[in-house]
């Protein structure tokens, strides 16, 4: 091989979104640098090749240089969670307890967003009924055999299985979590009888109560399986082709990384895989230039706003995420970072209603034909035309320049659609919108904070996204944030994200066990048998990283209550009395951050344990990169802000403002892909690390 | 008193309509964090799993301004009176909390335990009342239900009542009223973590709220209260102006229940005035208060009728004291859709009869012209909704009650989809969860043997009512008690415009030796091991004419085995096969027939 007489010195974050693919190169000498083209939905793996190859132009190199020069190439991907969108997933067939054919209809009730419109239609179930099979079987709670599987039965499911020409089967009984029997002989009928159809065993792929939503995990993966076993492999080969002789890695939704082949047998780990990691790059700048462990990690994309958080330096995790499938959505059940995402980009629409209140969204003008300024045909008021309106948006250097915008188009339909109908002069209609569009994303990660128990008070925000400086400082501002920081690479948050991310594996098991007669050999047990499966992902996947770690943690309850909480195990001695008082007194304490009570003298009853392996990568600090092109000089702009009214504003180009060098706001600091607002009363500082930071006045003073 | 001119003044300067949309954010805001905290900190199922809770804001005038999620049935009209009764009865001071759940004194029902808090600043200024109110596994009653269809009184109820009673002062909790409760709830640890997560609800709310007065101040978000009232008053006037005029009166009957042998009628008149933008509904024509547990209160009467509006509208409406004012509903003193007499009971107030008072809302509705109203909506409370109760035989382990939530539909036509399938009731929206069966499982010593859709059972329409679900579940190892009030095994949920009735419920004793004993709807019996129970919900009733139903819909009924081939033949008119085929040209001659 030739490639083995090159040095591997780089490593490549690629995050393929829905509408750009970017490209984060680390270890060049120049620094970090980073690349955009756009996406190829028909084949995302051109598009991932042509940024490459735009990339190795840039570079005055070509495409085989440069990537025989990759030792890993991490790799984020929309490619599942579009597929599910589209309906592109495999025929999957889904076979359950006899009794419980319906679990995938009928969900766990509620789902109605707005309780009295009768106008919602029920979603379809992931898999259909036609396709839902049940055995005769049944396991009790504390995993003894109630009835015994039926074989027969199965082989006769099977049969019409075969007959009904299924790709992929899920596999779901009810307590298979504490006794896997049932599923494990029905996973061997299946490869004996249907060789070659992917399936997924629920107590493999998600060992959680709640039969719901391991179902629909399972429903889920085995219904990628086909797909993404094809995406991925044809990757790997299509980059080896290429010239690429490192490790392929993909992203997954934990936030992590795992080896290409283990991603392909388990695809439910892709989804959201981007959108997750946006928060690993946060935390990474958090610590960095804010010496911070609470963050709000915003990514302002062009037709999506996603929010993620960094409590204590750990980013929380969910059950609960969705996926869209043609507008339904299906619970996903299985871990993934807790990311909320709100379709809130530039082209939500302002209107107001009947009763003179004003709304943005949920339309949007979208692509096509986009805000009104882009002259388009655009005829409705949208967040990019408010913020042409008030000054933000350079209509001359919108994209670099690369789009002229029409701000007349702007000013009009703000003034006859909101303006009007409100009785507000023009600028004052813009703030509206401007303001109301802000609050919806106020709303998103308030969800967020509270669900985990954070004051966003004590948090900085970390803005990603090219939209991220538009809207930032309205927002940390309404937060009761004081300081916002927008990376160099936050036009690619995902894709830094990437090259920030370590192997990571989560391994887990149930067994209810309770701090009133706590059964120590049985904690023995489990935690030993947990290690044992990391040790085993250390000495494989794990070889050749730098640092190894194991965490370990439980999902836990008082006494009685349904929902649990993940408490970390910070003690895995199990020796008597001291540990389970210490145990309870941290749970008590986590109770109590996240809901503001706790109950001391009730029993603490663990459902779940978990271990997360983490096995870090080799690699360097970030270094920052040098800018490129010409500097756009010093100019000023007029623009308009809440409660000061239309002021000149200073307008600088991104690189002109030098590391240490502090700018008193009103400032808009601008690139081709990103545009930075301070408002009068903040400021804005370049750090060592290229990150600026805007601080704000808060016109509350914190309480904290 | 406002003049008129101030209205004019803050509709126009002081609160423009960006104000108003960022503040009714704010307070929706407020409402979420408090049922964020209701749900994840309860101890029982039927608050943490089942989701049976509601909160909202007053204002300092007893108005209620925001509820956001939660269930109309609890909060419409309720709170509001329970409020006054605060006001009337105490002197208000910062960090006072009150219990009331008095059906005499605006509660729904003595197991809806409705906390309310003032939100009093450190000035002493009253802004807003806030209220968290949850359904309490165990109430204090004779038997272990918290519903007693069958007691004759208050008395032989026995549920702890508390009119408007004072549990926190300065925040800190009434030692005595805990001691108190302990003796007389069952399963008192669980209650408290109960009463501690209800407490802890309102207290979020408090805090946030406060947070937000001295944020904006407390005379902007006064001004906002009354711009948000006649902002959706002059909404629901308007989605009201959508509606033919005319006068409709429906009566449905419940099934059978002692006391009353031969079913309970249920009536409404309901008359739409479309130019002046008003309803009038009047329940004054119905019987007098009875001696059973069935009695509905001013608070389930009026919050079950406003539902039944507000589900019927083409639009959607903020349900707030604003648009209440479009809805002029009558009731009278000793009337069992009305206002109850003490000591007449209560017990049952949320369910049976109240559900009844909001479909015939809907199908009045409905008659007066195709594209309004709804189908009647199926019955409750099956046994899938029972309470049951007995001693978990396993280690560590005791005593239980609880009120189970496994799958009821129930889902009616709409004019514009089919009926929602897990929407269970008129009162609570579809917003109930059904339990996880590995989650009751694990609590309870019993087995979930089955939960399914029950073929053909749907109200058959151009919108469809959902099917009927069938739940078989049963004891493991130890007895189960079961006390059930169900409706809908002897009158069907009615179809509107042409489409056709639900199916009726069923419920069924399995014995250990496979033999079957048809149950009544109304039941308390116990379970021995390997002995199972079969509860049959209905179907939703349809809307409009199924041989109008699109005929792809059809097909994917049966192919998803909803529907019978028979069924899509005989009552839809399309000749479909079991995998979904159409055969057009027969089902042209079948529908063209039909028409």
């Amino acid at each position: 091989m030739v490639s083995s007489e090159v040095t591997r010195d780089l490593r490549f974050g690629v995050d393929t979104g829905g509408t750009f693919t970017d490209l984060v190169i680390e270890g060049l000498p120049e620094g970090l640098r980073f690349f955009k083209q756009p996406t190829t939905p028909d084949d995302p793996i051109r598009g991932l090749l042509d940024v490459v190859g735009f990339a190795a132009g840039k570079l005055g190199t070509d495409s085989a240089a440069l990537l025989a020069r990759c030792a890993s190439f991490v790799h984020g991907t929309t490619r599942a969670t579009n597929a599910i969108v589209e309906g592109a997933t495999a025929r999957t067939a889904f076979i359950t307890t006899e009794g419980h054919r319906d679990i995938l209809l009928i969900r766990e009730g509620g789902g109605r967003g707005t309780p009295l419109d009768y106008t919602q239609h029920y979603p379809d179930p992931y898999i259909p009924r036609a396709l839902s099979f049940e055995v005769p079987e049944r396991i009790y709670a504390d995993g003894s055999v109630a009835r015994p599987l039926d074989e027969a039965a199965v082989l006769r499911v099977i049969e019409e299985i075969k007959a009904a020409e299924v790709e992929a089967v899920a596999v779901c009984l009810l307590w298979s979590i504490v006794n896997s029997a049932h599923e494990l002989r029905i996973g061997e009928l299946l490869a004996q009888h249907l060789p070659g159809v992917a399936f997924t065993l629920s107590h493999q792929l998600n060992p959680t109560m709640r039969e719901y939503r391991r179902a629909s995990s399972t429903a889920i993966d085995a219904s990628l399986k086909p797909l993404m076993s094809r995406y991925i492999q044809g990757l790997d080969r299509r980059l080896r082709d290429a010239g690429f002789g490192g490790r392929l890695l993909i992203l997954t939704s934990s936030g992590g990384v795992l080896d290409a082949a283990e991603v392909w047998d388990t695809p439910i780990h892709t989804i959201g895989s981007g959108p997750a990691a946006a928060p690993v790059a946060g935390r990474h700048y958090a610590a960095l230039d804010a010496k911070s462990g609470n963050a709000i990690v915003t990514d302002a994309g062009g037709t999506t706003y996603d929010v993620g958080l960094i409590k204590n330096g750990v980013i929380p995790w969910t059950r609960e995420t969705t996926v869209d499938r043609a507008g339904q959505l299906h619970m996903t059940g299985f871990p993934s970072v807790d990311v909320r995402s709100i379709g809130s980009g530039g082209g939500s629409i302002g209107w107001v209603d009947k009763g003179g209140m004003l709304h943005v969204g949920p339309q949007s003008a979208g692509a096509s034909p986009g805000p009104a300024c882009w002259g388009r045909g655009g005829e409705r008021a949208t967040v990019t035309d408010a913020c042409v309106t008030l000054g933000y948006i350079d209509p001359d250097y919108f994209l670099g320049g690369a789009m002229s915008l029409y701000p007349d188009l702007a000013r009009s339909v703000i003034d006859k659609d909101v303006g009007s109908p409100l009785g507000l002069p023009l600028d004052e209609a813009a703030d509206a919108i401007f303001l109301l569009a802000c609050e919806r994303m106020v709303t998103a990660i308030e969800d967020l904070t509270l669900n985990q128990g954070i004051d966003a008070r004590d948090a900085v925000m970390i803005g990603g996204g090219g939209g991220a400086g538009l809207y930032s400082f309205a927002i940390a501002r309404r937060l009761g944030v004081s300081r916002v920081i927008i990376p160099e690479v936050s036009a690619a948050l995902s894709a830094a994200g990437a090259l920030l991310s370590d192997l990571t594996r989560d391994f887990s098991s149930t067994a209810v066990l309770s701090t009133r007669d706590f059964d120590f050999a049985l904690a023995h047990r489990v935690i030993a048998d947990l290690n044992q499966r990391c040790q085993a992902f250390i000495d494989g996947a794990g070889q050749g990283t730098v640092e190894q770690e194991i965490l370990y943690s439980v999902e836990a309850r008082y006494a009685n209550q349904v929902w649990e909480i993940d408490v970390p195990l910070l003690s895995q001695s199990f020796d008597g009395a001291d540990w389970v008082k210490a145990f309870k007194a941290s749970f008590d304490k986590a109770h109590d951050d996240l809901f503001a009570v706790s109950d001391p003298d009730s029993d603490v009853e663990i459902i779940s344990w978990h271990a997360k392996v983490r096995c870090s990568l080799p690699r360097r600090p970030f270094q920052s990169g040098t800018g490129s092109g010409p500097v756009r000089a010093a100019r000023t702009r007029s623009a308009y802000f809440t409660g000061f009214g239309r002021v000149q504003a200073d307008v600088r180009a991104y690189e002109s403002v030098a590391v240490g060098e502090t700018v008193a706001g009103p400032v808009i600091v601008e690139s081709p892909i990103t545009t930075v607002v301070v408002p009068p009363d903040g400021t804005l500082t370049r750090l060592p690390t290229g990150s600026l930071v805007v601080e704000l006045t808060l016109s509350t003073p914190s309480t904290h | 008193m406002t003049t008129s001119n101030a209205i004019d003044r803050s509709r126009s300067t002081e609160f423009d309509g960006l104000r108003l949309a960022l503040l009714n954010n704010r307070m929706e805001g407020v409402v979420n964090a408090m049922m964020n905290t209701l749900q994840r900190t309860a101890r029982s199922a039927i608050m943490n799993m089942a989701r049976d809770f509601s909160c909202g804001i007053l204002t300092a005038d007893d108005d209620l301004l925001t509820v956001a999620e939660s269930l109309p049935c609890h909060t419409f009209r309720g709170p509001d009176l329970q409020a006054r009764y605060m006001k009337e009865w105490h002197t208000l001071r910062k960090g006072d909390a009150f219990i009331a759940n008095s059906p005499y004194h605006g509660n729904s029902h003595a197991a809806d335990w409705c906390i309310l808090m003032p939100v009093i600043d450190d000035a002493g200024v009253h802004h807003f009342t806030v209220f968290a109110k949850a359904h309490v596994a165990d109430c204090g009653n004779s038997i272990p239900t918290t519903f007693y269809a069958t007691a004759k009184d208050v008395y032989q109820e026995g549920a702890l009542i508390f009119p408007c009673q004072k549990i926190q002062s300065g925040y800190e909790i009434d030692g005595d009223f805990v001691r108190q409760c302990k003796l007389r709830l069952r399963v008192p640890d669980m209650w408290y973590g109960d009463f501690l997560a209800i407490l802890g609800a309102a207290r979020i709310g408090e805090r946030r709220l406060l947070e937000l007065a001295s944020e904006v101040g407390g005379d902007q978000l006064k001004a906002f209260g009354k711009a948000w009232f006649d902002y959706s008053e002059e909404k629901m006037a308007d989605a009201i102006r959508q509606l033919p005029s005319g006068t409709r009166k429906v009566t449905l009957m419940h099934d059978p229940i002692p006391g009353a042998p031969d079913g309970v009628p249920v009536s409404a008149e309901v008359s739409v005035d479309n130019e002046a933008g008003k309803i009038v509904i009047d329940l004054t024509d119905n019987l007098d208060c009875k001696p059973f547990g069935m009695n509905l209160t001013e608070s389930t009467a009026t919050s079950n009728t406003m539902a039944g509006v507000f589900s019927s509208l083409d639009q959607q409406v903020p349900p707030n004291a604003g648009s209440f004012r479009r809805l002029d509903i009558r009731l009278r003193e000793n009337c069992m859709i009305g206002i109850p007499r003490h000591p007449f009971s209560c017990s049952a107030a949320t369910t049976n009869l109240a559900e009844t008072v909001g479909k015939v809302v809907t199908v009045a509705l409905a008659q007066l012209g195709d594209g309004f109203g709804m189908a009647e909506i199926g019955k409750c409370l099956p046994p899938a909704m029972a309470v049951i109760s007995g001693t978990d035989p396993r280690p560590g382990k005791g005593p239980f009650v609880n009120f189970l939530s496994l799958l009821v539909t129930n889902g009616a036509g709409a004019p514009r989809a089919d009926g929602w399938l897990t929407v269970i009731g008129v009162g609570v929206a579809g917003l109930q969860m059904h339990d996880s069966v590995e989650v009751d499982e694990m609590k309870y010593p019993i087995e979930i043997r089955a939960q399914r859709i029950i073929q053909d059972s749907e109200g058959a329409g151009r919108q469809r009512g959902a099917p009927g679900a069938l739940v078989e579940y049963g004891p493991i190892g130890t007895d189960l008690e079961i006390i059930y009030t169900s409706d809908g095994t002897h009158n069907a949920p009615k179809g509107v415009q042409g489409g056709l009735d639900g199916a009726c419920a069923r419920q069924v004793r399995k014995r250990a030796d496979g033999s079957e004993e048809e149950l009544p709807n109304v039941a308390q019996l116990t379970l021995r091991p390997g002995e199972t129970i079969v509860s049959m919900c209905t179907g939703g009733g349809g809307y409009g004419r199924p041989e109008m139903r699109d005929v792809q819909l059809v097909a994917k009924d049966v192919s998803e085995g909803l529907v019978s081939v028979e069924r899509a033949r005989a009552i839809y008119k399309v000749d479909v096969d079991a995998t979904g085929k159409v055969d057009v040209e027969s089902t042209r001659s079948l529908r063209t027939v039909a028409a």
